[in-house]
């Protein structure tokens, strides 16, 4: 009865989100597009694969033995190293044999394998059984991602080797071991066959973002943000645990191969919940991906995570673990565009969240002073962007940022993790400034510029093209208010160059002048004698030399791409996954144009007109004109109008007050009151009541009761005697 | 035979710690637990049936049936399938564990607590291995005692009051239990002339009862399952006694004593009323979503780190319940697989929190927490526990949970899975809520008790005989317990493989029942419709 009441409320939600409750296709009907399916199940000539999750599995093993051992070397962070140079290694051996065309499974083993024969036998002859193993699902999108996590990972790893030199020990053990855990988990989401292994990997990057966010765990607010963060992205989770059930009722099935053959056939689903296919997964994945992405509603655990140590910030929280999201809107794009097919919204609703958040964060970061959370807004952000590019059907757009962005986002952090290494934890930016002239600090300064070039969007960097490949999309893709979503990106763009630009002017121009964090201020000679900054050594210098070098690669490879060969490689890799799908799909012929121009000429030059404007701006206020920076602050205070504006910025728009008041809160109490209630209620009056009914009728019985144990044990001797009687008389009467 | 000396090993083992004097009463303990556990290893080994195409039980009944009363049918009756035998192996590991965790927290009256540990492992086998009713329902009610003792001897300032209540309730709701299988049994023998109290007699029998008599069958096994499960609103117990039990009697309550509810109902429950269940199964999953949602939002709000722990088994065993109801192998697999997890990842944060306890003698998290810089290797082993329980994939929580709301929401009418189901993503989709909240509250707690600055009470001083993190004896304890949740995490597949054939014959009259349930529900609503004038044809 319940359930069925329950079967038709949905029914009628499903209805409500998706137009009509069968997609609008006919049935059977194919979508149109095409993925490399019929995955070729080669374990000969990729035995080697394997090895990318296992190296991190081992390292992981080696450094916490380390620990138990009392290794007090930079032995964890050599063995860390090693294993994901080897990843890295092996995934470009293995990327460079195979076919984009042919993906490949390789098997690995067993996971949870259940089969069964069909029940009632209703459903005819169909094989019936839940597969999900732990096998690779190699193809274009997964070998893109996994070239440049384990080249990052090792990156990353080789400088926190320097940078994490204070906690030689227990520490850095726990620390490597912490980073090796996250490689496994991200190599197991992105090579994973089937939903349920990208949902372990997905849930591990979790916990391993849990583990190194809370790396200083005697800092409260460390393990605090560790827990928001887990949690926020349980909240996202949910999301993703549902579309996999979901998905598991309409196909059938968790494996790719096997979903994309259903879904290129224009199976739109079966059983009662027809239209759930089309229009309730998609929705379901978006919601797993913003947790994970840190997108609105779910970001706010993002800037919190800033907590961590900065390395880990670099990996996990901006070249990383928060582009899982996109990952998987990429994979699972056929799922997003049967939507689109039958007159959903998804997809447009992933642009929609991506560009508002791309915007509400970018103002947020205009006004922090936290030179860490700066950047962590600006991921925020450049994701909302990836997302655009998602929501606009531009795979290659969105994938193409998620490379350049992780080159130079990492780079843009490891640079302010040297700057906080080597100031005593200083991170604001009005207590640091002048840099540049700091002996020993060349290569941070000139490496960041690069970096804030390449994310400001400058004409000729990386983040330029890559950015402008989704901001000219909007105005080609047809979809609801596109080109307004087009101009949000745009106007976008002019904030970051502003933002990254003051964090870079304020740090490094200007008259000399620093001083170490009040928190990190460890003894007070230092303050006696003065404060020394240390510049960053040969390892951390090597890495941010590589990294820039790596985004001035991007830049100049999208440039020369056909002799490079660069571009080609990537618009292949993409093109030929479930990710480039979406482009199948795009109207062939006539552009719509901007100005008259194609939009993606127009955009060239108006983006870039925004971002140089934007750069202007902050060259003007923080660094050629410091004290009109001040004026301009004054003016806005004084005037009671608009001065809420800066003060609502610098406080993120009160977001994580608004759902403390809102949802924390109110849950609280419930709680409690619940708890009141199962103690006072449940227990108290229904239970206990009840307990002592017996007892108040039976007065008159008084002395059976007694309230002792041994008058119970009499009185169930009594009733055990009773009952033997009773046998013993049957027996009787029936041998009788 | 061979159950029969894994039933007698602990008793023969009590004799020895009766007569080994106080000192000796622990070790003598811990020998006969390793000595229980490897005769069930051996027993394991010897099963024929792991990979069994059908659900067969072992020793065949024939060989192994001990006739007491046979002219009233009662004959005492062991035997063991994979379900069953999954469930002794869970009771055997962990009895070891018990005992290294209560070495040197039970000073006084050691032989006796021993003993009672002991006692309650027997009974708790007896449960699992019994095939027929009279001696299921004896082992069933002769675990309260042992519990009860220890929990009345050893536990904690409000033992009393708990030790009352985990008694008289769980002996009450069974006794309504013995009821149902009674009026089972005389059905059973008034219509076919002979008596019988085998559990496959009356499984065969009971399902060609009337849907009424169903009903109040179904209604009186619950009465007696739901308390001990525990279903809310029955759980009220849980807390206080888990609560105020000594570690190794918490250990058991939650791993083991949890499990006879469960058991029971896949025992008797599904196999018995089937029309019951399909009519009822959708009203009990609401009290079991209802279960997971408050109790876990409970256990936020607790501040005593064992209660918090005990409100998380309400929330946890919802889930199992769940999978169980969605009358689908996956959901059944889940529920079965369940039952090992939580007594692993539960079992086992009990345990550390006992070590835990031994030194700062408070649970309250207000006053003790941030132990990860004093306790390196406890808090590790906590907080693999702790992810056990929250239900990070590649951790045996995981799976079971996985299972179980990927099995309820899938129990939909014309389900692919060819198992119709009364449940469906409703359910699934509330109770997921718990995989938040669940993670909310477990992480509230290791935050407290792990991270942050150190936080001791105020009269705290180092003990002389544990040292500051844990002992070798600590780690023989909970070591194996944290290894086997990651291995069942990683290759859950050898149980799911056993238990696969269980669940086929389990469900086998489900899929049809659940068909009929719906054509008569449709025939009802068109009923409904044609007389509403303004609704026709909307269907």
């Amino acid at each position: 009865m319940l359930s069925a009441i329950a079967h038709t409320a949905l029914a009628t939600v499903a209805m409500a989100g998706g137009g009509d409750s069968s997609h609008g296709l006919p049935a059977g009907e194919p979508f149109g597009f095409q993925v490399p399916i019929a995955p070729v199940v080669d374990e000969q000539s990729f035995a080697l694969a394997a090895w990318m999750i296992w190296l991190p599995v081992i390292s992981a093993v080696l450094c916490g033995i380390y620990a138990a051992l009392g290794v007090k070397s930079r032995l964890p962070a050599w063995t860390t190293v090693a294993a994901l140079a080897g990843s890295f290694v092996i995934a470009a051996m293995t990327v460079s044999k195979l076919d984009f065309a042919k993906p490949v499974v390789v098997h690995l083993f067993d996971w949870i394998d259940i089969s069964w024969s069909s029940g009632s036998g209703s459903a005819g002859d169909q094989w019936h059984g839940l597969r999900a193993n732990f096998a690779l699902y190699l193809d274009g999108l997964s070998a893109y991602w996994i070239l440049f996590v384990t080249f990052l990972g090792t990156m990353i790893a080789f400088y926190a080797s320097e940078y994490m030199e204070e906690d030689k020990g227990t520490g850095y053990c726990r620390f490597f071991a912490g980073v090796s855990i996250f490689l496994f988990a991200m190599t197991a989401l992105v090579l994973g066959e089937n939903l349920a292994m990208l949902y372990l990997g997905w849930e591990g990057v979790g916990l391993a973002s849990y583990l190194l966010i809370g790396y200083y765990y005697k800092k409260p607010a460390a393990v605090a943000a560790a827990k928001k963060a887990f949690i926020m992205n349980r909240i996202g989770d949910l999301g993703l645990a549902l579309g996999i059930y979901l998905i598991w009722l309409e196909y059938g099935s968790l494996e790719f191969g096997v979903l994309f053959a259903a879904l290129q056939s224009g199976a739109s689903g079966a059983g009662q919940y027809d239209g759930w296919a089309a229009t309730l997964i998609p929705w379901c994945l978006m919601l797993g991906a913003f947790g994970k992405s840190a997108q609105f509603p779910l970001y706010v655990w993002l800037p919190d995570a800033m907590e961590g140590p900065t390395p880990v910030s670099a990996l996990i929280h901006a070249a990383t673990m928060v582009t899982a999201g996109i990952y998987l809107i990429a994979r699972t794009m056929p799922f997003f565009l049967m939507n689109k097919a039958s007159g959903g919204h998804a997809l447009e609703a992933v642009a929609w969240v991506g560009g508002l958040t791309a915007l509400l964060a970018a103002t947020i970061a205009m006004a922090q002073y936290d030179i860490k959370r700066v950047m962590a807004y600006s991921t925020v952000s450049q994701l909302g962007y990836m997302f655009m590019g998602l929501g606009l059907a531009t795979s290659f757009g969105a994938c193409y940022h998620v490379l350049t962005h992780a080159f130079f986002k990492a780079l843009l952090f490891l640079c302010c993790g040297a700057v906080m290494h080597g100031f005593g934890g200083q991170l604001d930016l009005r207590k640091l400034g002048g840099i540049r002239r700091v002996p020993g600090w060349g290569v941070v300064c000139w490496t960041m510029l690069i970096g804030s070039l390449w994310l400001s969007g400058v004409p000729g960097s990386a983040g330029y093209f890559s950015k402008d490949e989704i901001l000219a999309q909007a105005f080609i893709t047809d979809g609801a208010g596109f080109p307004i979503l087009g101009w949000i990106g745009i106007i976008t763009a002019g904030l970051t160059a502003y933002y990254t630009f003051r964090v870079w002017f304020r740090i490094f121009t200007g008259p000399t002048h620093f001083k170490p964090d009040d928190a990190h201020g460890h003894d007070d000679d230092h303050h006696a004698h003065g404060f020394h900054p240390h510049a960053p050594g040969l390892r951390i210098n090597l890495v941010l030399a590589i990294l820039s070098l790596g985004a001035i690669w991007l830049a100049v490879g999208y440039f020369v791409g056909d002799i490079w060969g660069t571009q080609v490689w990537i618009k292949n890799a993409i093109m030929h996954s479930s990710a480039g799908t979406g482009l199948q799909l795009m109207p062939a012929g006539e552009h719509p144009t901007l100005f008259g121009f194609d939009p993606h000429t127009a955009m060239y030059f108006v983006s870039g007109t925004f971002g140089l404007v934007g750069l202007t701006i902050a060259w003007w206020l923080h660094c050629a004109n410091r004290k009109s920076a001040d004026d301009l602050r004054n003016w806005l205070t004084a005037r009671g109008w608009i001065a809420w504006l800066p003060r609502a910025m610098e406080h993120k728009w009160y977001v994580d007050e608004i759902y403390i008041a809102t949802i924390r809160f109110p849950l609280w109490i419930t709680s409690q009151a619940l708890y009141m209630f199962d103690r006072v209620f449940v227990d108290g009056i229904a239970v206990n009541g009840t307990a002592r009914l017996p007892k108040i009728a039976a007065s008159i019985f008084q002395p059976l009761y007694n309230g002792k144990l041994q008058g119970y044990a009499t009185s169930m001797a009594g009733g055990l005697a009773l009952v033997i009687a009773w046998i013993v008389w049957v027996w009787m009467r029936g041998s009788v | 035979m061979q159950l029969w000396i894994l039933l007698l090993l602990p008793l023969i083992t009590c004799v020895g710690v009766a007569f080994g004097g106080e000192r000796n009463a622990r070790a003598i303990a811990l020998g006969g637990s390793l000595v229980t556990f490897a005769w069930a290893v051996v027993l394991a080994m010897q099963f024929p049936h792991w990979q069994a195409e059908q659900w067969l039980y072992w020793p065949a009944p024939e060989d192994n049936a001990f006739p007491v009363l046979p002219g009233l049918g009662i004959a005492i009756e062991l035997g063991v399938d994979s379900v069953s035998l999954l469930l002794v192996l869970l009771n055997v590991f962990l009895m070891p564990c018990c005992v290294l965790g209560s070495w040197v927290a039970i000073k006084e009256r050691r032989r006796e607590f021993y003993i009672w540990l002991l006692v309650l492992s027997t009974c708790v086998m007896g449960v699992f291995v019994a095939r027929d009713v009279i001696s299921f329902y004896t082992f069933f009610e002769a675990s309260l005692v042992p519990g009860f003792f220890m929990l009345a001897i050893y536990g904690g300032p409000d033992r009393r009051e708990a030790s009352f209540k985990f008694f008289i309730y769980t002996f009450v709701g069974s006794l309504f239990m013995l009821l149902g299988l009674a009026y089972v049994a005389w059905q059973h023998a008034e219509q076919t002339g002979n008596w019988s109290f085998a559990i496959s007699d009356l499984t065969t029998f009971a399902p060609t009862l009337s849907a009424g008599e169903q009903g109040w069958i179904l209604l009186a096994l619950l009465a007696g399952l739901a308390v001990k499960v525990p279903l809310f609103p029955l759980h009220t117990w849980l807390p206080l006694a888990h609560n105020q039990a000594p570690t190794a009697g918490s250990v058991n309550f939650a791993a083991v004593i949890l499990k006879l509810g469960l058991y029971g109902l896949y025992v008797f429950v599904l196999p018995m009323v089937p029309e019951a269940v399909v009519t009822w199964g959708p009203t009990i999953a609401v009290l079991a979503v209802i279960g997971i949602v408050y109790a876990a939002l409970i256990c936020w709000v607790q501040t005593d780190v064992k209660k918090l722990i005990a409100y998380s088994s309400v929330s946890h065993m919802g889930f199992a319940v769940l999978g169980l109801l969605a009358l689908n192998p996956l959901g059944l697999q889940g529920s079965v697989f369940y039952m090992l997890s939580h007594g692993f990842a539960t079992g086992g944060l009990f345990l550390c929190i006992g070590m835990m306890y031994e030194r700062y003698h408070t649970k309250d998290l207000r006053e003790v927490g941030g132990l990860a810089f004093k306790m390196p290797v406890w808090s590790f082993f906590f907080i693999v526990l702790v992810f056990a329980s929250v239900g990070l994939p590649g951790l045996n929580g995981f799976v079971s949970e996985f299972l179980c709301l990927i099995g309820t929401f899938t129990a939909v009418p014309g389900a692919q899975t060819g198992y119709p189901g009364v449940l469906g993503p409703w359910f699934a989709a509330i109770a997921a809520t718990g995989m938040i909240l669940g993670a909310m509250y477990l992480l509230y707690m290791t935050g407290k008790l792990c991270f942050g600055p150190l936080r001791e009470p105020a009269d705290h001083h180092e003990s002389e005989e544990l040292p500051k993190d844990l002992s070798l004896r600590e780690i023989a304890a909970v070591a194996p317990i944290a290894l086997v949740c990651l291995v069942f995490g990683i290759m859950p597949w050898p149980i799911l493989h056993a238990v696969e054939p269980v669940a086929e014959a389990v469900l086998k009259p489900y899929p049809a029942l659940v068909e009929i349930h719906f054509e008569k529900l449709d025939a009802a609503a068109k009923v409904s419709l044609l007389t509403d004038t303004t609704l026709e044809g909307s269907r």
